[in-house]
């Protein structure tokens, strides 16, 4: 057995009362957050509120923040955190309105989800000699990563770009539109990704690289918007600021090499929303920040890029095929960063960032 | 000295020159020699990584080529987005042959050298926040900031995702703390420090970027800051420059002088102000140095 210590922040929006309890209890070596949480809740105080179900990382209930970063209460074992001696701050997850203790409202989640159109809509004919429609393993690997998705709603906590505005589709609702654009039997790829590519679609991420981070499962939703803009871009749905931004670096790399800078506000917005930038931009060249160079700066045998350019069109590897193309070596990868790097060691200066404690 | 292949970027190289010189000023005082790139382009940023992927990891895979031809084995960085463009590019290239074979042949093709993947990209932040780098770094910063109270802004890529930065703990970083301190300043902590800035939709979403570019700015000034600094050129950009347009929506006064990390090293390590160039700001960080006698 050990002694597990931890802060929660306990709410009830019906009277607005919030407050962080600390409990202590001994639980099993082998104990995971929500296991603690059973028995804070069975031993301690019977009014704590959190979901849970499965209890193995396969339902999507138990999404909480623990020190201020989403995760699976079911997926993070204890161990080494009492062991440290550092008590943490468990609380509901972000963006979400918190109904109490540790459950939030899921209604804003699932009706961006249900916006998706989150299901097949079947694009093909029944094949000739009677059987089933087949596809390959390999056509189907493309939607891999997004298929593992079970909408617990740990990435959607943290999006920076939900955070500053709402109405964003977010990057679960984004990754579930994927694995449709992706799917080779849907038939409905050009209006989902018109309908994706709308005011808070595809090009409102801020790629923040939150989702990737947070997400239990490997999902990594921002590969999955970035997967949805190239396949927007290569269906000629470009007309977004987003996908036209995109466009003017490629030109860019292309003719001088480095970014064309000056041209790329009125490229972006278009001219008339252009004047009123212009105030804002005669104080950047003032400063020497988008200064009109003459002859712009063009990077030696730009020629070559050029051509490059060239070749990857003829090979036609386009869309989020260039995306999945990268994911055999990516997911030899894990998440983590080099041990005994921090020179400070755990508790000391710089401190860490608990959000949930600081309020 | 180690000798490293260096790669400016579009910023460094067009409106933040500021950057390119003073890092250029500070690198042999940290033991890193510099061997400039001339050929190759920008890295397309998340734009054209999203957009055209085949062609991202094309110009990314030229440019660690060129950086393999100086015979380095170290592509260094000065902005966050070119790291996580480059580095992922480049486990891409390591880690899949086939993959690898197919982009070399069309680099030789088009008369660019094949990349063996050999090289690693590793930041400025990262050289001169531990081992040989940091040792020179507290030699050289000896003028000192003298108590400066500094926010460290990280920016978002150069912490997440952690499987392909994997320097430090993306929610408790200490590298840039550890180098303002090592710089006689007092780093000063606020939530907004790992999140993001908005950069990348500044154009395409300008309110929905404000409404994050505000957060690092309020809290860094609500907890004393006097300047802030970040390791990344765009994050500098939408902190120096849009800060004007969040004083005109908000109609609050701000007035936070933001330095590029290699400016603020710079000034402790005494580099001349020709070199680090204050007067390229929109927020002039001359006033908050002066008044501290730093
Ligand atoms: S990368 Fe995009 S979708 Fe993912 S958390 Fe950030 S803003 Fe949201
Ligand atoms: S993408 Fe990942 S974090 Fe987001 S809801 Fe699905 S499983 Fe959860
Ligand atoms: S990330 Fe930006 S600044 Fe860095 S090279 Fe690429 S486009 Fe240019
Ligand atoms: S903080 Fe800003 S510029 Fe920096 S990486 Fe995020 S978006 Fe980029
Ligand atoms: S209880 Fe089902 S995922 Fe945690």
């Amino acid at each position: 057995m050990m002694q597990v210590a931890l802060k929660i922040w306990r709410y009830d929006a019906s009277t607005g009362d919030r407050a962080l309890r600390e409990y202590e209890v001994d639980a099993p070596e082998e104990a995971t957050l929500l296991d603690v949480l059973d028995i804070v809740k069975d031993k301690v105080d019977g009014s704590l509120a959190y979901r849970k179900s499965c209890r193995m990382m396969i339902c999507g209930s138990c999404g909480m923040r623990m020190d201020g970063a989403a995760v699976l209460a079911c997926k993070t074992r204890m161990y080494d955190v009492a062991q440290s001696g550092h008590v943490p701050v468990i609380s509901a997850m972000g963006n979400l309105p918190i109904v109490r203790d540790l459950v939030v409202d899921m209604d804003p989640f699932w009706e961006k989800f249900k916006a998706m159109k989150p299901y097949l809509q079947p694009g093909y004919e029944r094949p000739d000699d009677g059987r089933e429609y087949r596809v390959t393993q390999e056509r189907m690997n493309a939607v891999k990563k997004e298929a593992l998705c079970i909408n617990c709603g740990c990435c959607v906590s943290e999006c920076n770009a939900m955070e500053s505005d709402p109405e964003f589709l977010g990057p679960q609702a984004l990754a579930k539109g994927f694995r449709f654009v992706g799917d080779p039997r849907d038939g409905a790829t050009v209006e989902r990704l018109e309908q994706y590519s709308g005011e808070h679609g595809i090009w409102e991420c801020t790629r923040c690289f939150f989702c990737n981070e947070r997400c239990p499962k490997g999902v990594d939703p921002r590969d999955a918007i970035a997967k949805l803009g190239a396949e927007a871009v290569k269906n000629g749905i470009d007309r977004d600021m987003g996908a036209k931004h995109a466009k003017w670096f490629i030109r860019s790399t292309e003719t001088t090499g480095w970014l064309r800078e000056t041209e790329l506000v009125p490229k972006t917005q278009g001219v008339v929303s252009s004047i009123k930038q212009m105030k804002f931009a005669m104080n950047l060249i003032k400063h020497n920040k988008a200064g009109l160079a003459f002859p712009p700066h063009v990077a030696a045998n730009v020629g070559e890029a050029r051509n490059l350019h060239k070749l990857v069109h003829e090979q036609g590897v386009l869309g989020a095929a260039g995306h999945i193309q990268g994911e055999r070596a990516l997911s030899k990868l894990e998440h983590g960063y080099h041990e005994g790097g921090d020179p400070y060691g755990p508790g000391s200066f710089p401190k860490p960032y608990l959000p949930e404690d600081t309020e | 000295m180690k000798r490293v292949a260096y790669y400016k970027g579009c910023l460094a190289s067009l409106s933040a020159k500021e950057l390119d010189t003073s890092t250029q000023a500070l690198a042999p005082r940290v033991g890193l020699e510099l061997v400039e790139l001339e050929s190759v382009t920008c890295c397309g940023a998340g734009d054209i990584h999203e957009a055209e992927p085949d062609y991202y990891l094309h110009l990314n895979a030229r440019i660690l080529a060129y950086a393999e031809a100086t015979g380095s084995d170290t592509l260094l960085t000065v902005c966050n987005v070119c790291t996580l463009n480059l580095r992922q590019a480049n486990f891409m290239l390591k880690g899949d042959d086939t993959l690898r074979a197919r982009i070399n042949a069309n680099l030789e093709a088009v008369g660019v050298p094949p990349y063996s993947g050999e090289v690693e990209v590793r930041h400025l932040l990262w050289e001169i926040a531990e081992g040989d780098g940091y040792e020179l770094l507290k030699q050289a910063a000896h003028k000192g900031l003298k108590g400066l109270k500094v926010a460290p802004f990280y920016g978002c890529q150069i912490l997440r995702p952690s499987k392909i930065m994997g320097f430090e703990d993306p929610d408790r970083p200490w590298s840039l703390e550890r180098i303002i301190e090592a710089c006689g300043g007092e780093a000063i902590d606020y939530p907004a420090k790992i999140k993001c800035c908005g950069f990348p939709i500044i154009q395409a979403r300008e309110e929905t970027a404000m409404g994050e570019l505000i957060q690092p700015v309020e809290q860094a000034i609500e907890a004393g800051a006097d300047v802030m600094v970040t390791p990344c050129p765009l994050c500098h950009l939408s902190l120096d420059a849009w800060q004007q347009k969040l004083e005109a929506s908000t109609g609050k006064k701000f007035g936070l002088p933001i330095l590029h990390l290699a400016q603020l090293v710079g000034v402790a390590a005494g580099i001349e102000e020709s070199e680090l160039k204050f007067k390229r700001h929109i927020v002039d960080p001359r006033p908050a140095l002066e008044r501290l006698e730093v």
